[in-house]
């Protein structure tokens, strides 16, 4: 099987290499956040809008329609920034790169644009007759559900591309090596699962931030209000509070979601790690034992991080409740503290591997080496992620109990835990950008890995 | 003529009765017979609880195809893959019936999944019903054990490669391991024995050990009756105590009322076992076995070279039910994390799934106010699934 990277006949626009990517490091990470936003979010309101029907729940229903109307905002926004990045971007400074990408995996890119449309189509007919379709809520539910589903696959089409970048099955192009590429279904998995756990930080995030701002409001208006005495006042005084009940909750699930799907992505990440070692190996060298080793283990302390602030608004939350014998969840966040420490711990104490052999220096740091065995990982890096699963499930579980006893009470929340939810969607948000950076440069110097250098795009084999 | 025919035909079926009668006498069967199949039974879900019949009905069509392909396998390390290419290639039904062996152990897997999956959902382990679910989740075991042991008797490149893996995996239990090894392989390598014992544990040991609990399973199955969601029990009236009394001073036959939580004693409409449940219940069965009637003879069962315990290249692969623990032994890639996680982890978790009912004692039974199962199981039952599909992944990119 010949390959097709066939753009040879273009010329690379002369250019600064690291602005060039800087650029595209910039905008793609942008998109990115946006677009998985809206992936993970339009799951989440069709699972709203299907418990606002089944359990006649204002309040999903309330969600659901707000996501629609969060969605459109960010949508219009990140459909603008696409098309930028594609046009501007990936055409005039990575020509080469995407003309000989788009012939490549034509067809994806094809479905993907159709997606697109219907996205749009979908997207803006619920948003615009979300009130309409009140009487018609089976049907408003089906088209939200459409919604998610068509978000799903438009994902698919485009994690094919992202994939095949990085295992290309030694240039062989055809549909059915593209699609079904080592990479492809673990990073599937990946993203499916972590688009929700992202949508729900967004959307704790938003609701943690609302809820402080109301409290800051209302603490500036407070030395001139006169006691509401008024109806209008007592009114508006109720619609605060009811405001705030409504974030309150709405942080909830939105954490919920966070970290309980978080969980898989321990899992998950490992076993695409696990399939970049198989088969691309140098850059899963260069990603765990290279130059980007301490960057990964950054991450790995963002991850770690994700389930000791989920656990910390766990127990601050049910505090504010006055709910009794909190030890599950302090015992929890002890032990996720302790994992994330194990995890962070570097296995040796220089810029890569490499490094520490070519210096000589290959054992451990108490007998004058530079190596860090506590670092290992295998077994201890391994055992600080089971440990990471289990207590991270344990806190959720121990929450989602309290709260289903009636324990957890809507609306008794503080500013503690509010503050721990924009800590939480900061946390995911920089991972994700962490993230992108790693799988973005373990490729080089490959921009499709074994295929095309990144230097001048170069097309280096003609094929097997 | 046909006065001599009455009288020979009135004179028979009286001979018939009488021997009915005497055989009655000493044996209780009508009894048994009407008790079995009038019984009440919740009347919402009884399709979901087909799926029980039908794990029983898959059981006994495994023991009926089984016991036709012991009429030509030769349990022997040189004859065992000659009797099966002699099966498939010159017995007429052989590779039909193997078929649907393969097929059958295959569906048996996935509805005895999804029937503890409903039992798991439904909360129908709690009191009085904690021994049924153990029972049963043992009955599970035993199933992926018979499926296991199937495996490795054809003895071609699949189930030596097979063999050799399985065996070895006692080798990571700590202090005994290797003892259990030796005595599986009655050595410390793959060889003759090793089949024999196989063929032993595959016909013998575990069908006498699943007939055994079945038969536990059944008998409390009709001690305390079948238990379907808690919907059956939702309280309709104003007054949830009088309508709990009277349901309870109502329940027919198996329903316990004494001693367990009364709003759970007895379903609000039950109806009768014979006709309603069974008709469904061997509409279900006839399908799956129409499914495994066609598989088994469309898709057969493979049968690979003969084994070649010197080759270099084949490269073993788990049947699709051991992809997960497959995917957890790739993560594991040394020995002490093997221990860990296969034994460790899997054994913990395969322990709290047989103890469930004494681990979850709370008398709720609305999936949504028991988080504290229903959180950890289905995380678990996700991660399973996960790790079945990038198995899947991973075999396929080889």
């Amino acid at each position: 099987m010949t390959h097709a990277l066939v753009a040879a006949d273009l010329s690379p626009v002369p250019g600064n290499l690291f602005g060039n990517g800087l650029a595209v490091a910039v905008v793609a990470l942008l998109h990115i956040q946006i677009a998985t936003f809206i992936t993970g979010g339009s799951t989440l309101a069709a699972l709203s809008e299907g418990i606002s029907i089944v359990r006649d729940d204002e309040r999903h229903e309330r969600f659901a329609h707000g996501m629609v109307r969060g969605m459109v905002y960010v949508f219009s926004f990140g459909s603008a920034l696409a098309i930028f990045w594609v046009l501007w971007i990936l055409l005039a400074l990575w020509g080469v790169f995407f003309v000989s990408l788009t012939r490549i995996t034509l067809w994806m890119f094809v479905f993907e644009a159709g997606a697109f449309l219907v996205e749009i189509i979908l997207l803006y007919t619920l948003y615009a007759n979300w009130d309409r379709l009140r009487r018609y809520r089976r049907a408003r539910l089906g088209l939200l559900i459409l919604f998610a589903v068509i978000d799903w696959w438009q994902m698919f089409f485009i994690n094919v591309v992202a994939s095949y970048m990085l295992t290309p099955n030694n240039g062989d192009t055809n549909q059915r090596a593209q699609i079904l590429n080592p990479t492809f279904l673990p990073l599937q998995i990946h993203r499916t699962v972590g688009n929700i756990a992202w949508a729900g930080a967004v959307i704790a995030f938003y609701a943690g931030f609302s809820y402080l701002r109301s409290l800051r409001r209302a603490r500036a208006a407070a030395p001139a209000a006169a006691p509401a005495r008024s109806v209008g006042a007592m009114a508006a005084r109720d619609e605060v509070a009811e405001r705030r009940r409504y974030l309150d909750w709405m942080g909830q699930w939105g954490a919920l979601f966070a970290v309980a799907l978080s969980l898989f992505q321990i899992w998950i990440g490992y076993s695409y790690a696990k399939e970049v070692q198989l088969h691309a190996f140098p850059a899963w060298y260069r990603m765990m034992r290279g130059a980007l080793s301490n960057v990964f283990l950054a991450q790995i302390f963002l991850l770690g991080m994700i389930f000791v602030i989920g656990c910390l608004y766990f127990w601050r939350r049910m505090r504010a409740s006055g709910v009794r014998r909190l030890w599950v969840q302090k015992l929890c966040f002890t032990m996720l503290v302790l994992a994330t420490l194990l995890a962070v711990q570097p296995s040796w104490f220089a810029q890569t591997r490499d490094d520490v052999a070519a210096a000589h220096l290959d054992r451990p740091w108490w007998d004058g080496g530079l190596l860090n065995p506590i670092g290992n990982f295998i077994p201890n890096k391994v055992l600080a992620l089971i440990v990471l699963m289990v207590f991270g499930l344990i806190s959720a579980t121990s929450y989602v109990r309290a709260y289903s006893e009636g324990r957890v009470r809507v609306g008794e929340t503080t500013r503690g835990p509010q503050v721990a939810l924009l800590a939480l969607g900061v946390t995911v948000s920089v991972m994700m950008i962490v993230m992108g950076v790693i799988r973005e440069n373990s490729r080089q110097p490959y921009l499709i890995y074994g295929e095309m250098r990144l230097q001048h795009q170069q097309i280096t084999t003609n094929g097997p | 003529m046909a006065i001599l025919a009455r009288y020979a035909l009135r004179r028979l079926t009286r001979r018939i009765r009488r021997g009915y009668r005497w055989f009655d006498e000493r044996t209780g069967s009508t009894q048994l017979v009407f008790k079995g199949l009038y019984e009440a039974v919740p009347k919402r879900g009884a399709w979901a609880y087909t799926l029980g019949s039908a794990t029983l009905v898959l059981i006994l069509l495994q023991l009926f195809t089984g016991i036709f392909l012991l009429l030509e396998y030769i349990p022997s390390f040189d004859q065992a893959w000659n009797s099966l290419d002699f099966l498939q290639t010159s017995d007429r039904f052989g590779a039909w019936v193997r078929g649907m062996h393969l097929w059958g152990a295959y569906v048996l897997i996935l509805i005895i999944g999804l029937h503890m999956l409903r039992t798991f959902l439904s909360a129908s382990y709690k009191r009085p019903r904690e021994l049924n679910w153990v029972s049963g989740a043992v009955l599970f075991f035993l199933v992926l054990g018979l499926a296991i042991t199937g495996a490795m008797l054809p003895m071609d490149d699949a189930g030596y490669w097979t063999t050799v893996v399985v065996t070895n995996i006692p080798h990571y239990i700590p202090f005994v391991g290797d003892a259990i090894r030796t005595l599986w392989r009655g050595g410390e390598f793959v060889g003759p024995v090793t089949l024999t014992r196989t063929f032993a544990i595959h016909i013998w040991i575990l069908p006498f050990l699943l007939f055994s609990f079945i038969g536990a399973h059944l008998y409390l199955l009709r001690r305390h009756g079948e238990f379907g969601a808690w919907v059956n029990y939702e309280l309709t009236s104003d007054d949830p105590d009088a309508e709990v009394a009277d349901r309870v001073r109502r329940a027919e036959p198996p329903y316990p009322t004494k001693r367990i939580d009364r709003l759970y004693a007895a379903p609000r409409k039950t109806v009768e076992f014979f006709p309603n449940q069974l008709y469904k219940d061997t509409l279900v069965s006839i399908v799956l076995i129409a499914i495994i009637f066609v598989m088994g003879y469309a898709a057969g069962a493979p049968l690979d070279e003969r084994a070649n315990p010197a080759t270099l290249t084949y490269v073993p692969t788990p049947e699709w039910f051991y992809l997960p623990l497959d995917q957890l032994l790739v993560l594991s890639p040394q020995a002490y994390l093997i221990g860990f996680g296969v034994f460790g982890l899997v054994g913990v978790g395969a322990l709290a799934f047989i103890l469930l009912p004494f681990l979850d004692r709370t008398h709720q039974r609305r999936p949504l106010r028991r988080p504290q199962v229903l959180v950890p199981g289905l995380f678990l039952a996700l991660l399973v699934i996960v790790l079945a599909v990038l198995g899947v992944n991973r075999l396929y990119n080889l």
